[in-house]
C-alpha cells in the first residue's frame, strides 16, 4: 500500500446512509482498495478525516466499532459547509477518508469494569464505537453491566434509534435509559434533562467507569452529580471536540495549553483535563 | 572545524553556478521596499543589502501556499494524487534567528506522522547561513542563546569580513557542496579569519540595544493560565495577523480546494493565523478561544510556553520581526519583561 504522506486521503465510497433525524445522517464508508481497511486499524473513540473534493476536509468522529465488520460509520450532524456538502451525497458517491487519528478510550483499563454511558443529541456518535465495541460478542464477557443514558430534545431528534430501542437492549446485562427533553404526544419514556435523569439514576461509582459526551452544558451540569455519587475523577471520560484542520499535530488549531486534541486527545479523563486550561 | 574562504568578488559566480544546478532560494528585494526569499536565477536578482528579511525565510521548507494533491472525481471513479515534490535546493542567506527558527520547525513537522511536504524539502536541502552585519533595534538573538554569527543549524556558514567570506563546513551536506564547488572555496588565511570572525562578533554583540532575560518567565506562565496582565495587553491588538505571517516559528496552517471544473481540482494548505477568530471556530458556533484576549494569549504563551513544553525548544528565536511590523506595537520583549515583573511582584 503505497500511501506514504499523512495528508493524502484514501479513495472511499458511500454504501449506506441513514436518516437519523432531521439534521444527522450516518454515513457507511468503504475503501476502494480493501487492503486500506486491513491496515486501517481505527480503535474506539478516534477520528478521521472526511473529504468532498471540492468543499474540503473536516474531522468526524468514528461512530463504528472495528468489530462491527469492514466498514466505517459516521454520524454527521448538517452544521457547516463540509458537513451540508456530505448530506448531499447519495449512495455510490466518492469520499476520501484519512486517519485514524487520536487516542482512542482506554478499553483495556474498562476490562472487567461495568460502564455507564452519558450523551445528549449528536454526542452519542462517539460514544457508539465503544458501546458496540463492549458489546460485540468478541469482547462482551470482558466487560461488566453496561448502561446507556441518552437524551434529546425530541423523540425526532434521538440518533441510533434501532441501536437504542432494538439492537442494544437486547444484549445481556446492558441497560438502555433515554430521555426527552419536553412531553411528547406518544412518548411513554422519561421526560427532562440528561443531567437529572442521572441524579435519579444514581449510578454507584464501585467498579465502573462513566463515559460522558455531549454538548458543553450537559459535561458541566452532570459533572457535579457524578462527583456527588462519589466518581473519581480517574473513572469519568470524556471526548472533545475541536477545530481540526490537519489531525497530525501540525496546523495548530485544536491545542488547549500545549496538548494538541487531534494526537493527545480526543479522550481525556477528568483528572487529565483539570491539568489543562480551561480553554476547550 | 574545516573552514574555507570565498572572495567577494567571486560570489556571485558561485551563486550563479548555484542557481544553475539547484533550485536556489535567495533574499530578494521588491518593489524596492520588500525583503524576502524567493527562487532565483541569478546572482543579479539577490540583495544582500538587509538586516534581516521582512518575511522569514521559513517558506523554503513551508510555503505560504503549497499544493497538497490533485484529484479526478468523475462520479464513479475517484482518483487522488500527491503532489510532494524533492528538488535539490539550496538556501543562501539565511540569518542565524531564522537557521534557528527551522531548528525549531522540524519536530513539529516531524514526529509519530512525517509531514513529507516539509521533510523532503529538509532533507533535499542545503542551508547555506550568512552572519549578520548589523544588529536591528528590534533584535533580541542573544536571550535565546544564539547571536548574530551563530552557525548552529547551517550546513555552511558565511561571515562577510572585508572583501572575503569566510566559510565555516558545519555538515556532511556543506562539505559536499564544498568539494562540487571547490574553484571558489580556498584555504588561505583561513586561522586569521576565524579571528576576525571572532571579533566582529564581539563587535556585533555589544549592539544589541534590548535586553531581554527570560529567566522566570516560563515559570510564570506555568503557574498562572489567568493573568489579569492579559486583559491588558490584548485590549489594543487588532488581529490582522501580521506577527503570525512574519513569525519564523509560527507553523498554523489552513488547508482548502479549489476546483477547477466539475470533476477536477487540486488542494492547497496555506499560512493560518491564531490571531483570526474563525481559526478556531467551530461549524456549530462554539468558539474555545471567543475573543482577542485568547488568542492573544495563546500566542504568547504558544512562544514563550507550550513550544518548550511539547518540542523543549524556543518557540521564538528573537528575530524582531513581530516586533518590527505590529501596527498597534506591541513588543514580546515588553510583554517578557512584564511577564517577569507580575512573576516578582504578583
Amino acid at each position: 500500500m503505497d500511501r506514504p504522506i499523512p495528508l493524502t486521503p484514501y479513495p472511499a465510497t458511500i454504501t449506506k446512509i441513514v436518516d437519523e433525524t432531521g439534521d444527522v445522517k450516518t454515513f457507511t464508508v468503504e475503501f476502494e482498495d480493501p487492503q486500506v481497511m486491513e491496515e486501517f486499524g481505527n480503535k474506539p473513540g478516534q477520528v478521521a478525516q472526511l473529504s468532498v473534493f471540492g468543499e474540503g476536509e473536516s474531522t468526524i468522529s468514528i461512530t463504528s466499532s472495528p468489530t462491527r465488520g469492514k466498514f466505517l460509520e459516521f454520524s454527521v450532524r448538517r452544521v457547516g459547509r463540509l458537513t451540508n456538502a456530505l448530506h448531499q451525497l447519495e449512495v455510490g458517491s466518492k469520499i476520501g477518508v484519512r486517519g485514524p487519528y487520536g487516542n482512542c478510550f482506554p478499553y483495556d483499563l474498562m476490562k472487567g469494569k461495568d460502564l455507564f454511558f452519558i450523551g445528549g443529541g449528536i454526542a452519542l456518535a462517539p460514544l457508539r464505537s465503544l458501546i458496540d465495541f463492549v458489546l460485540s460478542e468478541q469482547y462482551r464477557s470482558d466487560y461488566g453491566k453496561v448502561e446507556i443514558l441518552y437524551g434529546a430534545r425530541s423523540y425526532d431528534d434521538l440518533c441510533f434509534k434501532s441501536d437504542l430501542f432494538e439492537r442494544w437492549p437486547k444484549i445481556p446485562n446492558t441497560k438502555v435509559y433515554t430521555t426527552l427533553d419536553r412531553e411528547e404526544e406518544g412518548w411513554k419514556g422519561h421526560v427532562g434533562f440528561v443531567p437529572p435523569y442521572v441524579e435519579e439514576v444514581s449510578p454507584a461509582p464501585e467498579n465502573k467507569f462513566a463515559i460522558i459526551c455531549g454538548p458543553p452544558i450537559l459535561i458541566k451540569l452532570t459533572l457535579p452529580i457524578m462527583e456527588k455519587l462519589g466518581f473519581s475523577d480517574e473513572q469519568i471520560i470524556t471526548t472533545l471536540e475541536m477545530k481540526m484542520k490537519c489531525g497530525i499535530g501540525k496546523c495548530g488549531r485544536c491545542n488547549i495549553g500545549s496538548k494538541y486534541v487531534c494526537i493527545d486527545g480526543p479522550v481525556f479523563n477528568l483528572a487529565q483535563l483539570k491539568e489543562l486550561p480551561p480553554e476547550y | 572545524m574545516d573552514t574555507r574562504v570565498v572572495n567577494k568578488g567571486q560570489l556571485p559566480e558561485l551563486l550563479d553556478k548555484l542557481a544553475q544546478d539547484y533550485t536556489l532560494f535567495a533574499p530578494v528585494c521588491e518593489d524596492e521596499t520588500v525583503t524576502l526569499f524567493k527562487q532565483v536565477s541569478g546572482a543579479q536578482e539577490i540583495t544582500l543589502d538587509y538586516t534581516n528579511s521582512d518575511v522569514s525565510p521559513k517558506g523554503c521548507f513551508f510555503p505560504q501556499t503549497e499544493k497538497t494533491l490533485t484529484y479526478t472525481n468523475t462520479g464513479d471513479k475517484l482518483e487522488i494524487n500527491n503532489v510532494c515534490e524533492e528538488e535539490k535546493t539550496v538556501v543562501f542567506g539565511i540569518r542565524p534567528c531564522d537557521i534557528k527558527s527551522i531548528l525549531a520547525l522540524d519536530p513539529v513537522f516531524h514526529g509519530k506522522f512525517v509531514d513529507e511536504y516539509y521533510t523532503n524539502k529538509r532533507e533535499n536541502t542545503t542551508i547555506i547561513g550568512l552572519s549578520c552585519q548589523k544588529v536591528a533595534s528590534t533584535c533580541f538573538c542573544t536571550a535565546f542563546n544564539s547571536g548574530p554569527c551563530d552557525g548552529s543549524g547551517s550546513d555552511l556558514m558565511f561571515t562577510e569580513l572585508g572583501d572575503k567570506y569566510f566559510v565555516e563546513v558545519n555538515t556532511e551536506k556543506g562539505r559536499v557542496l564544498v568539494d562540487a564547488y571547490s574553484q571558489f572555496f580556498g584555504t588561505q588565511d583561513t586561522d586569521q579569519l576565524a579571528k576576525a570572525k571572532a571579533e566582529h562578533e564581539k563587535k556585533l554583540s555589544g549592539q544589541f540595544v534590548r535586553k531581554v532575560d527570560l529567566d522566570g518567565v516560563k515559570e510564570v506562565l506555568d503557574n498562572n493560565f489567568e493573568l489579569p496582565y492579559w486583559e491588558k495587553v490584548f485590549e489594543k491588538c487588532l488581529g490582522c495577523g501580521i506577527c503570525t505571517f512574519v513569525c519564523p516559528t509560527c507553523h498554523c496552517f489552513d488547508i482548502f480546494d479549489l476546483t477547477n471544473g466539475l470533476f477536477t481540482g487540486e488542494r492547497y494548505r496555506c499560512w493560518d493565523s491564531c490571531m483570526f477568530p474563525d481559526f478556531t471556530l467551530m461549524a456549530g458556533g462554539h468558539n474555545p478561544r471567543p475573543t482577542q484576549k485568547e488568542r492573544v494569549r495563546n500566542r504568547f504563551m504558544h512562544k514563550l510556553k507550550y513550544h518548550m513544553d511539547r518540542y523543549n525548544l524556543d518557540g521564538c528565536v528573537g528575530c524582531g520581526r513581530c516586533i518590527a511590523k505590529c501596527p498597534v506595537n506591541i513588543d514580546i520583549t515588553a510583554i517578557i519583561k512584564d511577564l517577569k515583573e507580575v512573576g516578582q511582584n504578583g
